[in-house]
């Protein structure tokens, strides 16, 4: 019986995210969301509970403003929830992050496997789950497509470029899982309304040691635009050098 | 007042949402056009607890206020506005009687199983010579022994093929005009009780509307529901309630109008520019997106009244009023912004029109709504 640990983030909705006029990106108005390889990360674990039974805790390293994320994480099968949070931490970098949740982990919460997504929707640098694992000195096993247990051998497949890879690792281990592995629950009424009666440890500022100054600064966030011309070409040979000779001319080919 | 949804109705709102993108949003043309009552979808509604959710866990809801339900409600109809009207009708019409006037017994027999989604309830007031006038109903019920006797036609009748439950509304004394009509439960399996075909409609299409006959219908007395002569306070009293599902659905449409038009208004190219850069097209969708939220508001303010245990009978009515006749302006101004391709089946607007018509009708016309207003706010 696993004790999972479920590491995920509360993160910019991407849908909600419209460049102004001036192509200025504003994220005054976006709303959050659980980060989309997060959610199957929460669902895997669902799974493997219903299966072996054991405990699923979800994790994440936040501002205070990512509570309501914790109530829609315990809405997707967890027991609990571990929150991480000071409002120093908006502009956390991967190390970072990998490094408080070790710290936070390594003292307070048992575990036999943990589940991150492969990369989180707003900064996809993949590098959570691996950092993480390198901190607790546990196997890291990334890009897995099927998780199977077996009493405390895990066997995942890893999608790779060029084909499918079928690893064994005893636990403790950590894997990151791709989106294909499962299809996230939409959770139903009653999982979101139980959710505010499950446990929530909190790990305010301070509490989990150790400085975490701002190392990333977002400079410019600018909308790519699209320009349309509408110019027409005839399609014949004279049309066709007419608009490669104007595509050479407005930079778009060298 | 104050209409901050918590974390909770947040969460909801977002969960039916992705629900209905997932599995509405993909058969709403097929439903509409064939007529069909999608009841797959039904059952995942009731397996994730959605059915009978303003009720009781006692009785097999879930426990909910009615702003987060209007919520589910709007959040269906942007989606299928047949389906969110089968849901809304299922559940404040169908279901809230039984909860408000049954006995115990009534409760663990009829509206466990339509609060879990396991069976179907339909409300069976308007007749073929008795719409806005309720009072002109015909249909009979007289005593005999252990048991009622209902004969009469009972039309419009919406879950009226498959429902098992039906809430009838007869005349119990001749002489006692609005006071000598009672309620009883009837179920389908009543060899009394027959269905007709479904009419076919113009909009809502999805939702199954049928003529009932009653004729030597028998009844045990048990199931008279509420006390004899309160039938019309009651189907008033439940019509009070139903407005402001409708009033829900009414704002889906607005809300699925406006994000089409946005959309479209974004991507349809025009002299060079999307036609959302002219101002005629930012003008409807000011007023739009107006209108909106002034039903919105309407509807959630009659909502939070009727959780708190405040008289809500008038701003039921008029948020029903508004938010219908602000869903049929604008669904035509959406098609307008569609131009030409609005027109055109399987467009939404398209459906979005037809649909928005239904919601200036039923549980009230919008010439009764102003009468229920008047009544409140000239006496
Ligand atoms: C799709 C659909 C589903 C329905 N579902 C149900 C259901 O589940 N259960 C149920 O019991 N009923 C149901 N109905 C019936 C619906 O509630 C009635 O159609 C509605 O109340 C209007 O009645 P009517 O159609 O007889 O119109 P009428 O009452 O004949 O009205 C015709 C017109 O006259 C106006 N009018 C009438 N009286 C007055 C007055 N005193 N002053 C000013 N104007 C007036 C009306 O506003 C309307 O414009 C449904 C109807 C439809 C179309």
């Amino acid at each position: 019986m696993p004790d999972i640990i479920t590491c995920f983030k509360w993160a910019v909705d991407e849908a909600d995210i419209r460049p102004q006029a001036s192509g200025e990106v504003a994220l005054d108005r976006v709303g959050y969301k659980i980060s989309e390889y997060d959610r199957n990360a929460l669902e895997a674990a669902a799974q493997l509970k219903e299966a072996h039974g054991g405990s699923v805790t979800a994790i994440t390293v936040a501002t205070p403003a990512a509570k309501k994320g914790l109530k829609d994480a315990l809405s997707r099968g967890p027991d609990r929830a571990c929150f991480v949070n000071d409002a120093a931490f908006d502009a956390l970098e991967p190390a970072q992050t990998a490094a408080l949740l070790a710290g936070v982990i390594r003292d307070r919460l048992p575990f036999d496997l943990i589940l991150c997504g492969e990369g989180s929707s707003d900064l996809y640098a993949q590098q959570v789950g691996p950092r993480l694992a390198q901190e607790l000195g546990i196997p890291c096993v990334t890009y897995v497509n099927r998780i199977t247990l077996e009493g405390s051998t895990l066997l995942a497949e890893r999608k790779l470029e060029d084909g499918i890879e079928v690893v064994k690792v005893e636990l403790p281990a950590l894997v990151t899982v791709l989106p294909d592995i499962n299809t996230p629950r939409i959770p139903g009424l009653k999982d979101t309304l139980e959710a505010s009666k499950k446990p929530v440890q909190s790990v305010g500022p301070g509490e989990a040691g150790g400085e975490f100054p701002a190392r990333l600064q977002t400079v410019a966030l600018r909308a790519t635009s699209m320009e349309r011309r509408c110019v027409r070409f005839p399609a014949d040979d004279a049309g066709i050098r007419e608009l490669v000779e104007a595509l050479r001319k407005s930079g778009a080919i060298g | 007042m104050d209409f901050r949804l918590t974390e909770e109705q947040e969460l909801i709102r977002a969960n039916i949402r992705e629900f209905c993108q997932q599995y509405l949003d993909p058969i709403a043309v097929e439903i509409d056009e064939n007529s069909r009552h999608p009841q797959e979808v039904f059952d995942r509604l009731a397996e994730m607890g959605f059915m009978g959710m303003p009720y009781p866990q006692e009785y097999g809801g879930a426990g909910t206020d009615f702003l987060t339900y209007a919520m589910v409600v709007e959040e269906i109809s942007r989606s299928c506005a047949g389906t969110g009207f089968t849901f809304s009708c299922h559940t404040g019409l169908g279901t809230g009687p039984i909860y408000e006037y049954g006995t115990e017994e009534q409760k663990q027999k009829y509206l466990v199983p339509l609060c879990k989604g396991q069976k179907w309830g339909a409300f069976a007031l308007t007749e073929p010579g008795a719409g806005t006038d309720v009072n002109a109903a015909t249909t009979v019920a007289v005593a005999d022994g252990d048991e009622w006797v209902i004969n009469g036609t009972k039309t419009f009748i919406s879950q009226g093929t498959f429902a098992d439950i039906f809430i009838v509304f007869a005349r119990t004394d001749p002489a006692a005009g609005p006071k000598g009509i009672s309620a009883f439960i009837v179920t389908k399996d009543n060899p009394g009780l027959k269905v007709g075909e479904h009419f076919r409609k113009m909009g809502i299409r999805c939702s199954q509307t049928a003529e009932i006959i009653l004729k030597d219908c028998r009844v045990p007395r048990s199931d008279m529901l509420g006390k004899e002569g309160n039938g019309l306070r009651m189907a008033m009293a439940s019509l009070d309630n139903g407005r402001i599902g409708i009033a829900a659905q009414a704002v889906g449409i607005l809300q699925a109008a406006l994000d089409e038009s946005l959309k479209y208004a974004s991507q349809r190219i025009q002299f060079n520019k999307p036609i959302g850069r002219q101002q005629a097209i930012q003008w409807m969708i000011a007023d739009m997106a107006t209108d909106l939220a002034a039903a919105r508001h309407l509807t959630y303010h009659a909502a939070t009244l009727k959780d708190q245990g405040l008289p809500y009978t008038k701003e039921a009515s008029m948020a029903k009023l508004f938010a219908s006749e602000a869903a049929m302006r604008h669904a035509s101004k959406a098609v307008q912004i569609h131009g030409g391709y609005g027109y055109m089946k399987g467009q939404k607007v398209e459906r979005l029109l037809r649909d928005a018509k239904i919601t200036e009708i039923y549980e009230g016309t919008s010439e009764a709504q102003r009468m229920v207003i008047a009544g409140n706010v000239m006496r």
